[in-house]
């Protein structure tokens, strides 16, 4: 009897406890709760070069930022105060910021700059961009000198997201001797946050660095920042919608809608510097044919693959270079859907009623891609010409175009965006600018005199920048002609932020990242 | 004597299971096209980079060569980084291991102490309408997907009721009230030996959902095979003799029928339990629960060799492990088994 009375009694404690919610954050801190699907492929700032930038541009700096486009100002000061190009555009001067101290607490200086930026150059994931660059110079404690072996805007290289943080020479110094002393999560940045502890795969506590030179006392921001790693997009409705988080990044778009018109939530569509190509293979039969490329292009339904493909939070692209980045132009051409004109260039190529048949590939992680490919093929099913869906691995995607172009696919789709906010020499450069071994150019698109006007074009952009875009502009729709590639959508960033939360900004420069500096608790009353 | 020849001739041939196996996985993993090089440098790495890290990583080695390597630093205990987090894969599934046999085993207790007293009622009832819900909810147990009643679970507890959190093994704020003490990794268990009470019942709501949704099968399946094997031995000779001799029909039950009607779901439960390793899986992404599964998602997705070689080597020790566990405790409960 004894016993079963016992067994009651602890039973019913377990259950009468486990009703009891867990108790509140304490009152004094300010904790902001995020759902992000960002992940951590490397905590080595100078290797840096994906999903983990939500993280690094909080715990790290630049010497400056991009301002968004429409802003006053092109550029915002970061680490450096001011700078100065020389008439050439070759000798780049950057005067840093005094007094500030990077988490480990040693001070920058201009020999910091120069091993932070030499290191990103010598192992960076996106070490390319410093492609320019031939030595850096410190003048004094605070003076940096980089000369350049050709003009390049290098402003915008070194506003990168990607490879161009300023890390403690401390920190730089261990990284010698260890290669891995990162990745257990060290952080050696001068930025408002430092990571304060870390899970694989499912969180992430950024804790306020005290000693910040931007100062804590001018707005109540967050002391911690606690990202939950969530990968999937309804779990992060469900959880924002349930109060597990007071901010989610990654909403799924077919259900953002909801919050449009609802109480107690700002909405924000801005552009993006995402977008879409689905390149043409441009060595093989019959896509060699520049007229079937053509037809090709008038044969897609612009309008049916934003509506479906983005839910209708996209713009047409104007060629590869996305509204708002450089050189972006109005004055690019755009096709239309026009199915006569289509068939009638079909028929000029010797093919009246299509039949032939035609590989698409898309990677299989995209969903995006994997809803609008669908209307690629109906529409081009409608000249007689049939498309075989193919979904892939990116990884396997991308292998295979990189082989041999005469046996890959027909059509490849890609979600591209600029690593540094110079679409000219990123975009332009990469996906068109012909190549001994395809790599990114994967329409294997080889035109000397497009290569010569995006050539020429680089190299005026700092010291003349108008005729740079008219040579650019002139190169864009040089690709419109040739189409060697499909210019589908740029895809809009798209935002629901609770009005809780003050102070957000949204910076396409940044792309998956968010400034938490920025924010603040809504004041209540 | 026979007993420890037994045990040596089993763990031996494990580990020729497990040599076989590694030579498969390498050679699957490898034959993928794929090139873990430019893997390793991200998406944009050019073309002289990619060359280089081929060399470092012995990637333009012939492959029979790069697997006798391999095989050589596994066993040195050394099983390589990861190439999508740059860590080592040990210390990966180290630090990932325990949330999921935590949640393994929570879950497999709730299928062995749901499973079986039901089981073992419904064959008491035969017939009777506990019987027919019984047999009606195993095989609704067993036939839903395990991700589906996941959704089902969390819209249910979460969403309409709001008594159970949706996802993950803690609450956010649970750090800045009372923050667990890791000692095993298993947070229950680490909460219980610390006194962290509050962290305790938060570890606990976290965890009722996905193990309740892991054990929907195990439930199902144990109920069943306990239910028919008790029928079985209920209407054995002995069994009536019992009766006839008016012993009480709860210890006719318990004490005779039981014991040897749970052979076979002994049985059951060792398969389920090397079974739902791979179960978790699922459930660990519909509850972003931080195991192993979220782990081999991204690996196979990210065709990250080096973690795909060392989950499949440490999932094939689990299961050849409980394997001879089941076996051993089989033979020890049952004389009738020989050690042959």
């Amino acid at each position: 009897m004894f016993r079963k009375v016992f067994f009651i009694a602890v039973a019913t404690a377990l259950v009468a406890s486990l009703g009891l919610s867990a108790a509140s954050a304490q009152e004094d801190v300010n904790v902001l709760r995020v759902a992000a699907t960002a992940n951590i492929t490397t905590w080595d700032p100078s290797l840096s070069f994906s999903t983990e930038a939500l993280y690094m541009a909080n715990m790290y700096e630049l010497l400056l930022y991009v301002n968004p486009p429409g802003s006053e100002e092109r550029f915002r000061p970061g680490l450096a105060e001011s700078w100065d190009v020389s008439e050439d555009g070759l000798t780049w001067t950057f005067h840093l910021r005094e007094g500030v101290t990077f988490h480990d607490g040693e001070p920058l200086t201009a020999e910091a700059v120069k091993l932070s930026i030499e290191r990103a150059q010598a192992i960076g994931g996106a070490s390319f961009i410093w492609a320019p660059l031939d030595s850096i110079d410190v003048i004094d404690d605070l003076t940096v000198q980089f000369n350049l072996s050709y003009p390049a805007p290098l402003d915008l290289i070194a506003a990168s997201l990607y490879g161009a943080w300023i890390v403690s020479p401390a920190a730089i110094a261990a990284a010698e001797e260890d290669p891995e002393y990162f990745e257990s999560g060290v952080d050696a940045g001068t930025g408002p946050y430092v990571l304060d502890d870390w899970t694989p795969d499912t969180e992430v506590v950024l804790r306020r660095y005290d000693d910040y030179w931007g100062g804590w006392d001018d707005a109540p921001h967050y002391d911690y920042i606690v990202v939950s790693i969530v990968p999937e997009a309804q779990i992060q409705q469900q959880m924002l919608e349930g109060g597990e988080v007071d901010l989610a990044l990654s909403l799924p778009l077919e259900n953002i809608d909801q919050f449009r018109d609802r109480e107690g939530y700002t909405f924000y569509a801005e552009p993006s510097f995402y977008n879409y190509v689905g390149f043409l293979n441009t060595r093989r039969p019959p896509l060699d044919d520049v007229r079937v490329r053509q037809a090709i292009s008038y044969a897609i339904p612009y309008d049916e693959i934003i509506e479906v493909g983005a839910w209708g939070y996209a713009t047409q692209s104007r060629g590869p270079v996305p509204a708002g980045v450089w050189p972006y132009s109005e004055e690019v051409r755009q096709y239309h859907q026009d199915l006569d004109r289509a068939r009638e260039l079909l028929a000029e190529a010797g093919y009246p009623d299509g039949g032939f048949s035609l590989v698409l590939t898309h990677a299989a992680e995209n969903q995006t891609e994997a809803r609008f490919a669908p209307l690629i093929a109906e529409a081009l099913g409608e000249l007689g010409i049939e498309v075989e869906i193919r979904p892939m691995l990116w990884t396997q995607q991308w292998e295979w175009a990189k082989g041999n172009p005469e046996e890959a696919q027909d059509i490849f789709l890609l979600l591209y965006w600029p690593t540094y906010s110079d679409a000219g020499t990123d975009n332009l450069y990469t996906m068109f600018h012909s190549e001994d071994t395809p790599f990114f150019n994967l329409g294997y698109y080889n035109n000397p005199e497009y290569d010569a006007l995006i050539e020429e074009a680089a190299m005026l952009t700092v010291t003349d920048p108008e005729r740079a875009q008219e040579l650019y502009i002139q190169a864009m729709n040089m690709l419109v002609d040739d189409a060697p590639a499909l210019f589908l959508f740029d895809a809009q960033a798209v935002f629901v932020v609770p009005d809780t939360i003050e102070g957000f900004q949204y910076n396409p420069n940044y792309p998956f990242t968010m400034n938490f500096y920025a924010l603040h608790p809504a004041q209540s009353e | 004597m026979r007993k420890l020849e037994f045990i040596i001739r089993r763990i031996a041939l494990s580990l020729l299971v497990l040599l076989g196996l590694s030579v498969v996985t390498f050679t699957l993993a490898r034959v993928v096209p794929s090139n873990p090089a430019s893997l390793y440098l991200g998406p944009r790495a050019r073309p002289e980079e990619i060359a280089r890290v081929e060399e470092q990583m012995g990637l333009n080695r012939p492959l029979p060569v790069q697997y006798f390597y391999y095989l050589r630093d596994v066993l040195r205990g050394d099983w390589g980084n990861s190439i999508a987090t740059k860590r080592p894969v040990l210390q990966e599934i180290g630090d990932r291991a325990p949330a999921s046999l935590e949640l393994l085993f929570v879950g497999m207790s709730l299928a062995v102490l749901i499973g079986v007293p039901l089981g073992v009622f419904s064959a008491r009832w035969q017939g009777k309408p506990f019987d027919v819900v019984t047999r009606t909810t195993s095989i609704i147990g067993v036939s839903l997907p395990s991700f589906w009643l996941g959704l089902l679970f969390q819209i249910f507890f979460f969403r309409m009721l709001g008594v159970l959190p949706l996802t993950n093994r803690v609450d956010s704020n649970l750090r800045f009230t009372s923050p667990i003490n890791e000692i095993t990794g298993f947070y229950l268990f680490d909460t219980l030996v610390t006194g962290n009470w509050i962290a305790f019942q938060d570890v606990a709501r976290h965890i009722i959902l996905p193990a309740l949704t892991l054990a929907a099968y195990p439930i199902g399946l144990i109920a069943r095979m306990t239910r028919a094997t008790m029928l079985e031995v209920l209407s054995q000779n002995y069994i009536r003799t019992a009766r006839a001799y008016g012993i009480r029909q709860r210890i006719v039950i318990y004490a005779y029928a039981l014991k040897n009607a749970i052979g076979p779901t002994l049985t059951v439960i060792g398969l389920t339990l090397a079974y739902s390793l791979t179960g978790t899986f699922f459930v660990e992404i519909v509850f972003n629960w931080p195991g192993l599964g979220l782990f081999t998602v991204h690996s196979l997705l990210n065709v990250d060799y080096p973690a795909i070689m060392g989950i499949t080597l440490f999932g094939a020790s689990a299961y050849v492990t409980i394997n001879l566990v089941v076996e051993l405790i089989q033979a020890w409960i049952d004389p009738r088994i020989s050690l042959g």
